[in-house]
């Protein structure tokens, strides 16, 4: 009796699922643990619904630039896959990629008004730094002098969030510290929430965005693009999962914070 | 906080250079008009003479904008 073995599957630690496995091939990441929290993830974010909510998912695992450049959701090293592109002194490890707050970004090449559908929008990091920067954007990009914003970050004590109208929508919400997942979501013209871990922070906002739009720049990590000048507000954090995509439910935002603290507990990385 | 203080020349010189594959060079301005590059990117490169290059006190630009 002769037995076949396929020696990849056991190098893909039994994960079958075919995104994770294009992820893992593309970064070329073989560690057991990774391979396991990275299969689990996509598993379950399948499962829960907001893995089709997603364009880009910037899980950080790997230790370097080079792995945690790649969207989960299309792991090519292209501009179109939203792959980042790493600029100035950021610190690649296996906990994420840590921003200096001087000069580091990375460009995410995804364009809010081409990519994503208006009144419907989230963004989300994951950080591992304690302290609220002030003037801090970790995910955005913005319009001088007109009104579009979309924009995630910190201001002393607060979140900040922007899906659009930044001179009537801006939501500023009080947060102990700025560790954990941060997600923003609009979900309607008048619903744009804001959460810690899966936990609504204060109230909605409910004034009207009609007629409003999205800005025409790539949204970069790390800093605010801001045209015509120069990148604005650059972040000290230390990110350890991201992601862009259309607006989540109330639900949604809750499991996806459950999904991805599960997976950075897998890697003993979760705050 | 400390940064490495570069010419105009150097500055442009560095232009899609990558400080370690897949994370390139972000040369800009401080308040002063001083071309910089960051600490972490001085440490990590391999270019020896961006290691020889003069320290600075860091002096952001404050934005106008109220953004």
């Amino acid at each position: 009796m002769s037995f076949l073995v396929n020696p990849y599957w056991f190098g893909t630690g039994g994960c079958t699922d075919a995104d994770a496995l294009a992820f893992l091939t593309a970064t070329g990441i073989t560690d057991p643990t990774i391979t396991s929290a990275i299969c689990t993830l996509v598993t379950s974010m399948k499962a829960n619904g907001t893995w089709a909510k997603c364009n880009a998912i910037y899980p950080f695992v790997g230790g370097t630039s080079t792995t945690h450049m790649y969207n989960l959701k299309s792991p090519l090293n292209v501009n179109s896959s939203f792959r980042l592109f790493f600029s100035g002194g950021w610190t690649h490890s296996a906990n994420g990629a840590q921003a200096n707050g001087t000069n580091s970004f990375a460009d995410t090449y995804l364009i809010p008004s081409s990519e994503l559908t208006l009144l419907n929008t989230h963004l989300s990091f994951y950080s591992r730094t304690y302290t609220i920067g002030n003037g801090q954007r970790d995910i955005a990009a913005y319009t001088l002098g007109a009104t579009p914003s979309f924009s995630l970050g910190t201001n002393t004590g607060v979140l900040i969030s922007d899906h659009y109208w930044y001179t009537t929508n801006r939501m500023s919400r009080s947060i102990p510290n700025a560790q954990g997942m941060m997600l923003t979501s609009r979900t309607s013209d008048t619903v744009h929430k804001a959460y810690r871990n899966g936990t609504q922070l204060g109230a909605t906002d409910n004034v009207s965005n009609a007629g409003n739009v999205m800005p025409s720049i790539s949204l970069y990590l790390g800093v605010a693009n801001v045209t015509p000048l120069a990148p604005t507000s650059y972040s000290t954090k230390e990110y350890a999962f991201a992601s862009i995509g259309a607006g989540l439910s109330d639900a949604e935002a809750a499991t996806l914070y459950t999904d991805v603290q599960a997976f950075q507990t897998t890697l003993s990385r979760n705050v | 906080m400390i940064v490495y203080l570069l010419t105009p020349e150097q500055a442009e010189s560095l232009i899609n250079v990558e400080v370690v594959q897949d994370n390139f060079f972000n040369p800009i301005q401080d308040a002063d008009g001083n071309w910089i590059i960051s600490q972490e990117e001085v440490d990590q490169c391999n270019i020896r003479w961006v290691k020889s290059l003069p320290q600075i006190e860091y002096n952001p630009v404050i934005p106008k904008d109220p953004y």
